[in-house]
């Protein structure tokens, strides 16, 4: 690019854009942003799909976060197929600083000084106010902010500045009308200066917020579009905590002395163990067995919490999951067989698990104990999902104590509200009094905490 | 050395390579720019072969380092010859003692004998492993570190100065320096989360599937033999078959195989039921076979 005006117009430009991406949460280092400029002259800006490429590359270093930067750049470099479009959007731009410089007089570094306070200010807002007011309202809402605060530094000093340079030419004569011109000249500019900063603010805003709207929000009330919308989702959300905990997970040295590395290397020293390997100790990685109630007032809960286990698979040793509703099966092999998404489905339009009515959630425990103990062992954590709605039958609390004794830890997750923990056939805290934790878990954020806090545990 | 994005395209089809043009832009910048790059993506998309291709289209020595667990630094980097050491310091035991003859103290002797040290670990002795190898090479090199997410985070610890430096540190001899800077290239399967340290000082490029035009000319590059409309029946249904959810997903060298046995067993045409008994060569699970059969009658239109 030609000029030292093309250039800075277009560093300009990228900042921004890297400030879209902070607001859509992903991070960007110093190193890469150096990497980034040292890149930018080996390629030619003029084709949009390198360009792209060329900010993917050095910026982008988890896959995870690819299809939110796609999403980012679309919005943002939107307009055109080249990118020479964008770079006129720039001088558009380029314009309107121009436009607030010569009418102000003020020197770049004030411009620099006052767009950063404008950027502050905007960055301050509500995220309501974002979506809802005009640049021009927002600029009032500046103004009138700064003109309360008659002391407010160096951005009132400006403004105030602005308005004596603007007093002193009336002064000297040049009509009162060209002055007003002036005046809405610079408005308009700061008005789009403030317009272009709100918008590249909206975008990564967006997307954070839809993401964080749907991981808060009830499972209950999350629709089926939504839960298609979740999908890509929880798996990104699932490969970030796998990452989270594996890297927690520091490998510990110094188990029994490997004999056949120390025998082999003493061969160097003529058979002289001189150096002592010791054998790494394996991660204790933990086993899992779910069991999760999928009759129809929980299975929305279930549905999540399968997928996530099977997300995470890689982290257990071992997992075995189970599903009951008045009848207990093994669904394990389900998923080895075939795609969570797929095998989640296939459960719940089987029919084996209802026998009789209703949940029943001593006849299940029971049946667990007689038939999948085997599955039990002191490292092994046991998760129930449920509501301990039981219909009024027998709790099978002989059962469930001996599971508890069986295994490492015996958790439950709720998904109703813990006021609501006695209240009618469920019998939540005869459970809640027999196990290690009973937990109320509401989103799915709440879920994937308490796997994370697993890990933490052990 | 590639002189645009295009003729890194170029460059790496003759070495039957079709690069995108986002694999190009990141080959490209790579290079131009002296950095690592960290590949990541599914298997079986080509990242190793895209390595390889790199290597012989510029001329440059392959040095390949498959990684694993338990890899160390005896392995990759170097190690000392001691079986050499010891046989040597056997041969030139008279020689040692006329040294040492005309010291009188023990103290004396030790002393001495450490201002030969060097003689024992130098150059000589030194067996050199993938990594010193690429930095040593006079030719230019490309090092290949093949899995590296397989290996463990202390290798990666000190892989951190090969990356950014390109140099090695051997405590009794001091730093080598790289003179012709290698081309550093890591692959991973994302088995598990590389240090941002790492992923810093590489530039990041993720394969995925090739769109259906793509992977019909990497097909007519790889079997020729393959008719046209074979080759965009074949192309098509694995598209459609990557959208159900399975499993294993068939990747590139799943598509070639496919299509390398419906040229060896003479079939022109992928009718429907040739396809379905067929399917084992791209589908390596018996319930994702199950499955894509069910859906069969969307897939192969024939």
């Amino acid at each position: 690019m030609g000029t030292a005006q093309d250039t800075s117009a277009i560093q300009t430009k990228i900042y921004e854009f890297m400030d879209v991406l902070k607001d859509a949460t992903i991070n960007i280092s110093s190193d890469e942003v150096l990497s980034l400029f040292n890149a930018l002259p080996h390629i030619s800006l003029l084709d949009k799909s390198i360009f792209k490429q060329t900010l993917k590359t050095t910026l982008i270093k988890d896959f995870t976060d690819i299809p939110i930067f796609d999403r980012c750049f679309d919005e943002f470099f939107a307009g055109g197929d080249d990118a020479q479009v964008d770079v006129v959007n720039a001088f558009r731009e380029m314009n309107a600083r121009d436009t607030v410089r010569e009418r102000t007089g003020m020197s770049p570094e004030e411009m620099a000084e006052m767009e950063e306070a404008l950027a502050d200010f905007i960055d301050g807002l509500p995220d309501e106010m974002l979506f809802e007011r005009s640049p021009e309202e927002i600029l009032n809402l500046l103004l009138d902010e700064l003109a309360q605060s008659e002391s407010a530094g160096g951005m009132g000093q400006m403004l105030f500045n602005v308005r004596n340079r603007n007093r002193a030419a009336t002064g000297r004569g040049s009509g009162g009308e060209e002055e007003a011109g002036d005046m809405t000249d610079i408005r308009n500019a700061l008005a789009a200066l403030i317009d272009k900063r709100m918008s590249s603010k909206k975008i990564g805003t967006q997307i954070r917020d839809r993401e964080e709207y749907l991981l808060n929000k009830p499972i209950y009330q999350i629709t089926p579009e939504e839960i298609r919308e979740m999908r890509e989702l929880i798996r990104r959300f699932g490969q970030k905590l796998k990452n989270r905990i594996s890297l927690r997970k520091k490998r510990i040295k110094h188990g029994g002395i490997d004999i056949k590395r120390t025998l082999r290397t003493s061969l160097q020293y003529g058979g002289v163990p001189f150096k002592i390997f010791h054998k790494d100790r394996r991660i204790d990685r933990p086993q899992l067995v779910v069991m999760c109630d999928i009759s129809g007032s929980v299975n929305q809960y279930s549905r999540f919490m399968l997928l996530l286990t099977y997300t995470l698979q890689s982290l257990f040793s071992k997992v075995r999951s189970f599903a009951f509703i008045s009848n207990m099966v093994e669904i394990t092999p389900l998923f080895m067989e075939m795609d969570p998404e797929r095998a989640l489905n296939s459960i719940f339009e089987d029919t084996s698990f209802t026998y009789g009515w209703g949940s029943n959630y001593g006849r299940c425990f029971d049946q667990f104990m007689r038939d999948y103990s085997d599955s039990l062992t002191s490292k092994t954590t046991v998760l129930v999902l449920g509501d301990g709605r039981n219909n009024h039958q027998d709790p099978g609390l002989n059962s469930f104590i001996r599971i508890r004794e069986r295994s490492r830890n015996l958790l439950w997750l709720n998904p109703d509200r813990k006021h609501l923990w006695n209240w009618a056939d469920s019998i939540a805290y005869i459970y809640h009094d027999n196990c290690d934790e009973m937990k109320e878990v509401n989103t799915f954020l709440d879920l994937s905490e308490f796997i994370d806090k697993l890990f933490l545990d052990l | 050395m590639f002189d645009s994005v295009k003729s890194t395209i170029e460059g790496l089809a003759t070495q039957k390579y079709i690069a995108s043009e986002d694999i190009a832009t990141t080959i490209y910048l790579a290079l131009k720019m002296e950095k690592p790059i960290l590949v990541e993506g599914p298997a079986g998309v080509g990242k190793t072969e895209l390595g390889k291709c790199i290597a012989s289209a510029l001329g440059m020595d392959l040095i390949r380092l498959q990684c694993y667990e338990g890899l160390d630094e005896s392995k990759a980097l170097y190690e000392w010859e001691y079986a050499k050491q010891l046989l040597y310091t056997q041969i030139l035991k008279d020689k040692l003692s006329a040294i040492m003859q005309n010291e009188s103290t023990m103290a004396k002797a030790v002393e001495r004998l450490s201002k030969e040290d060097d003689v024992f670990f130098s150059n000589k002795f030194l067996l050199p492993r993938p990594i010193l190898k690429a930095i040593t090479n006079k030719n230019k090199s490309l090092l290949l570190l093949d899995e590296i997410d397989k290996s463990d985070s202390e290798f990666e610890a000190f892989l951190l100065e090969v990356l950014s430096d390109f140099q090695v540190s051997i405590p009794e001899i001091g730093t080598i320096r790289a003179e012709t800077k290698p081309v550093v290239f890591l692959t991973s399967n994302n088995a598990r989360e590389m240090s941002d340290a790492l992923k810093r000082r590489c530039l990041h490029l993720y394969i995925n599937y090739p769109s259906r035009e793509l992977e019909e000319r990497i097909v007519s590059l790889k079997v020729p033999q393959c008719g046209e409309k074979l080759r965009s029946d074949i192309v098509r249904a694995v598209h459609q078959i990557r959208e159900l959810q399975l499993k294993k997903e068939p990747s590139i060298s799943e598509t070639l195989d496919w299509a390398q046995a419906l040229v060896i067993l003479g079939i022109n045409d992928l009718t429907h039921d040739v396809a379905v008994e067929t399917l084992n060569f791209i589908l390596k699970y018996e319930k994702d076979i199950d499955h894509a059969k069910k859906h069969s009658k969307n897939i192969f239109v024939h």
